[in-house]
This record gives structure tokens, sequence and C-alpha cells, in this order.
């Protein structure tokens, strides 16, 4: 297992893609934080460093990474190489989710460092180590769960247009409207019912909890997971 | 046991046999080639072999264990598939990387393997810039990574320049001589016949011949012969009426099932002059043909 989650880092690595994704998102995110702190639009330190786009922008490269094994037609080569497929999908869902993880610290850590310098200068309260560690690891557990799923959906869909577009509108349009007609079940959802009860904070209104989002997103996660690898093992490779 | 044995393999997709009770072996030390016409069902066969498709019935395995079972298969079994693919914004040097790092291989395999294939100096290029031909090579390269004791090439010569053709030729050799099972499946027939030993030959998904490349060629009619003969109407009576197959062609006579001392001597009692006379070996084509009931 070690071998093949190395492997599908090496993959994470050695494109453009994933480098480009980082750094863009990094970039954005600080312009993001500096203006929402230097204009004084986000006084709120907690929803300040909350990376709400960023953790979606991890469930859209596990989807395409996924997807670019069939795309590329580079899926035969892996399981050729690693034959048992429940073992390589489980090696690319954990490769995503620590992809996730690293690109949540690097952004997080750097709007927040980015984010208190303003605030400070600005005169406006900040958070301490306890607030920072809090919004820290909501960060970093939405990262790292939704990586894997968007993995799950990309091998259960295959057509890398079509799952991106999908996951936009999912977490966009579909559920952000099933939240406003039926929010008691629209918190619920994947996308972003769950991941904003994480987010969001003990007093976020109409959203789970996190002691129960966390949960929630993690069956999301385990259940899409499950029908990918059924899925996987059953098919096919023509 | 054969290093590769199929035992009545079958696949079906819904009502279509793609590939119906084949069963051959591959024997170590030998090239084998896997001859049919586009859509006989040979690159469905491999995919069975390698796990990349289920068999409907019957198996494929090598030393009778499915490529799933063994312990390091990308170590044991090496392939290049008709369809083979890369990512393009990879180099081939991290490409390779990435399969090493999957099959268990020693990283500096990478290098030998690019140096084997002649892609040293493109080794750093995206593969998105490469030719057919060196795609191919770079297919190769991954296959030999593992150091495989079987060498499974689907179509390899897809792409390749004459020089490339050659050097695969040379390459297929080297590792039968090493005591390697290579099972090199093509449609291209001149390419097959310079380089493999034994010969399968499916068409519709069932195997239609298989043996050594002199046998098959040979066809399995017997023995023929082409005879040239002063009076080739009386040389034909008599032979036809010892019950021997006789095609004409001018002055020329294709005898099935005698050979040339056979037909000598039934022209020397029928007091036909002979003006030649030679054994009758079917090109690959001919076989080709006859076997599998494509037209030409």
């Amino acid at each position: 297992m070690n071998a093949l989650l190395h492997a599908e880092l090496l993959k994470l690595r050695t494109t453009r893609t994933f480098a480009a994704v980082v750094g863009t998102a990094a970039v954005l995110s600080l312009i993001l934080v500096g203006l929402g702190a230097g204009l004084g639009v986000e006084k709120d330190p907690h929803a300040l460093f909350t990376n709400t786009s960023i953790t979606y922008i991890i469930v859209l490269l596990g989807a395409i990474g996924m997807t670019g094994e069939w795309r590329h037609r580079t899926i035969t080569g892996s399981v050729l190489a690693a034959p048992n497929r429940l073992r390589l999908l489980a090696a690319k869902a954990l490769s995503y989710s620590v992809a996730g993880v690293v690109l949540s610290v690097l952004v997080t850590v750097s709007t927040m460092a980015v984010g208190t310098l303003i605030l400070e200068i600005r005169g406006e309260p900040t958070l301490g180590g306890g607030g920072l560690a809090d919004v820290l690891w909501r960060n970093l557990a939405v990262a790292a769960l939704l990586g894997p799923l968007g993995v799950a959906v990309g091998a259960l869909v295959r057509n890398q247009v079509v799952t991106v577009v999908s996951l936009i509108a999912m977490a966009a349009v579909i559920e952000p409207a099933v939240q406003q007609v039926a929010p008691h079940v629209g918190r619920f959802g994947p996308l972003a019912g769950a991941p904003g009860g994480i987010l969001g904070g003990p007093e976020a209104g109409g959203l789970l909890a996190p002691g129960l989002a966390l949960p929630v997103l993690i069956a999301w996660a385990a259940i899409a997971f499950a029908a990918a690898a059924w899925r996987l093992q059953s098919r096919d490779l023509i | 046991m054969a290093p590769v044995e199929f035992r009545g393999l079958s696949k079906r997709f819904g009502d279509f046999a793609a590939v119906e009770e084949l069963s051959f072996d591959i024997e170590a030390g030998r090239v084998t080639g896997f001859l049919g016409p586009n859509g006989a069902g040979k690159s469905t066969t491999l995919r069975a072999l390698l796990g990349l498709v289920r068999p409907s019935s019957g198996s494929a395995t090598f030393d009778g264990r499915r490529y799933d079972q063994l312990e390091q298969p990308a170590a044991r079994v090496g392939a290049v598939l008709e369809d083979a693919s890369f990512h393009p914004g990879r180099s081939a040097r991290n490409h390779l990387r990435v399969l090493a790092a999957t099959g268990g291989h020693p990283a500096q395999r990478v290098d030998e393997v690019l140096s084997a294939v002649g892609l040293e100096d493109a080794a750093d290029r995206r593969v998105k810039g490469y030719s057919m031909g060196m795609r191919q090579r770079l297919a190769i390269a991954a296959a030999l990574l593992g150091d495989p004791q079987v060498l499974i090439l689907d179509e390899p010569t897809n792409g390749l320049d004459p020089p490339g053709i050659t050097w695969l030729r040379g390459l297929v050799r080297e590792q039968a001589d090493r005591g390697r099972a290579v099972l090199i499946s093509s449609h291209v027939l001149a390419e097959v016949a310079q380089s493999v030993d034994d010969v399968v030959v499916i068409a519709d998904g069932q195997l239609r011949a298989q043996g050594t490349l002199e046998q098959v060629l040979g066809g399995d009619d017997g023995p023929a012969t082409e005879v040239r003969a002063q009076d080739p109407g009386r040389l034909t009576g008599a032979l036809e009426r010892l019950g021997l197959r006789v095609e004409r062609d001018g002055d020329v006579l294709h005898v099935q099932g005698a050979t040339p001392a056979q037909v000598g001597e039934i022209a020397g009692r029928e007091r036909v002059a002979v003006l030649g006379l030679a054994p009758r070996v079917r090109s690959l084509e001919e076989a080709f043909l006859t076997l599998t009931g494509a037209q030409s």
C-alpha cells in the first residue's frame, strides 16, 4: 500500500495541474484575505480564515485525477501494475486526501499569517492560538474528506467534463437550493451541507453541528468509495 | 506446465461472442505469433489473460495462476497493449518512475529501460511531443521495467518505422533466447513471419490453427507439391485417379497430399516428362487467408 500511495503522490507531483491549482488557490486566497481584512469587508477572523472555496477545489482535483485515468487511458497501465483494483482506488483516494491536507495547510496557514497581521495593524480583534487551531482542523477535515469523495465520483462517472460540471452544479446550485427549500434535508448534503456544518462553527445557523457534520461527511465519502470500488472491480477495461 | 495457458477461454459481450473456447499454450524460450484479422478477438484474449476483462468461462493463467493472483505481477509479466497511453503532460522518465513505484521495481530500472529502447535523450520531454514510434518505444520500456519472464506485445509494430521494427525483432529474439516466453499479436503477417517460432491463428474468436511456423505454413492438408509437366493434362488425370487434389495453373500443377518424390514417381509411371518439381510451401499470407476465411 505504501508503494501504491507513493506512486499516486508521484503522479500528482509530476504533472503541472496540481502545482498550478495549488499556486492559483494560494495566491487567490491571499488576495481575498488581504482585501477582506484590509478593506474591513470581513471582520470575523473565523470566517476570514475559513477556506470554503479552497476545499471545493480539492473535490474537483480528486475528480480530475481519477477521470484523467480514463481520459488519457492510463487506467490500463495502472491496473496492470497494480491488479488489486480496490487497493489502487484506495491509494488514489488516500493520495488526494493527503494532497487536500497539504493544500489546505498551505493556504490556511498563509492566510492566517497575512490576515492576522492586517487585522492587528487595523486594530481589529484576532484569533488566539485556540481559535486558529479550531479553524485549521475544520479546514483540514473537510479537505481530507472531499479529495477522496471527488476520486470516488470520478471513478463512478469516468467522463471528466460530466464529472466536473456535475460536482460544480451539485455544490453551487442543487445543494444550496435544497437547503433553501428543505433545510432539514439540505444540511446533510455531501458538498455544501455537511462541509458547511464542519466549517461554519457551532454558531452557524441552520447547519449541522460539527460533531454531527463530520461523521455525515465521512459517511458520504465511505458510501461513494464503496460504490466506486464495486464498479471499478466489476468493470471490464477494454 | 507452460508459462502461459489458455483453457477453454470464452468472453461474451451481451450476445456477441468475442472469444470462444480458446485453448493453447505459450512456451518459454519461444516467440509465439498470435494472428488474426482485425476483430478476431486477439486483444480481448490478451486482456482476459492480463485480468483487464473477466472471462465468461474458462481461464487464462501464468504458471496456473491468474494475473491478479501473481505475487509481483509486473515483475513476472510485461505487456504492451494496443492502446498504450500516457498522460501527455508527464515526461517519459516520470511516467516510468510512477510505474516503477507502483510495480515495486528498483528506481534504477527506469534509466536502464530508457536506454534499452533508445529514449534516454528524450526522457525528460513531455510525452505529448512524442511521435507514435517514440510512444511505442516508451510502452515497450514500461513492459520491460520488471525484467519479466513473460512478454506480451499487442500489435507492437504500430507506429514503428522500419529501423524500429528491425530493433523490435531483435528485442523479442533476445528475450526468447534468454528463456522468456514472448507472445506477439499482429495482423501484419510479414512482420510476424520473420520473428516467430510458433503461430496461433484465431478468427471470429475461435482457434483456427496452432503449431510451429512451418506446420502452419504447410497447412493441415498434408504435403503439397508444385510440378511442371510436359503433358499436364495426362499427369492431372493420373494424380486425380489416386485421389489427390490437383489445381492447374497453365502447365504448373499444384498437388495437395503428395510429396515431390511421390509426384515424381507417379509421373515416371505415367511416362510424363517432368520439367520442374518442388515442395509447395504456403506463404503465411496464403495460410492466414485460408485459415481465417478472410478475403484477400
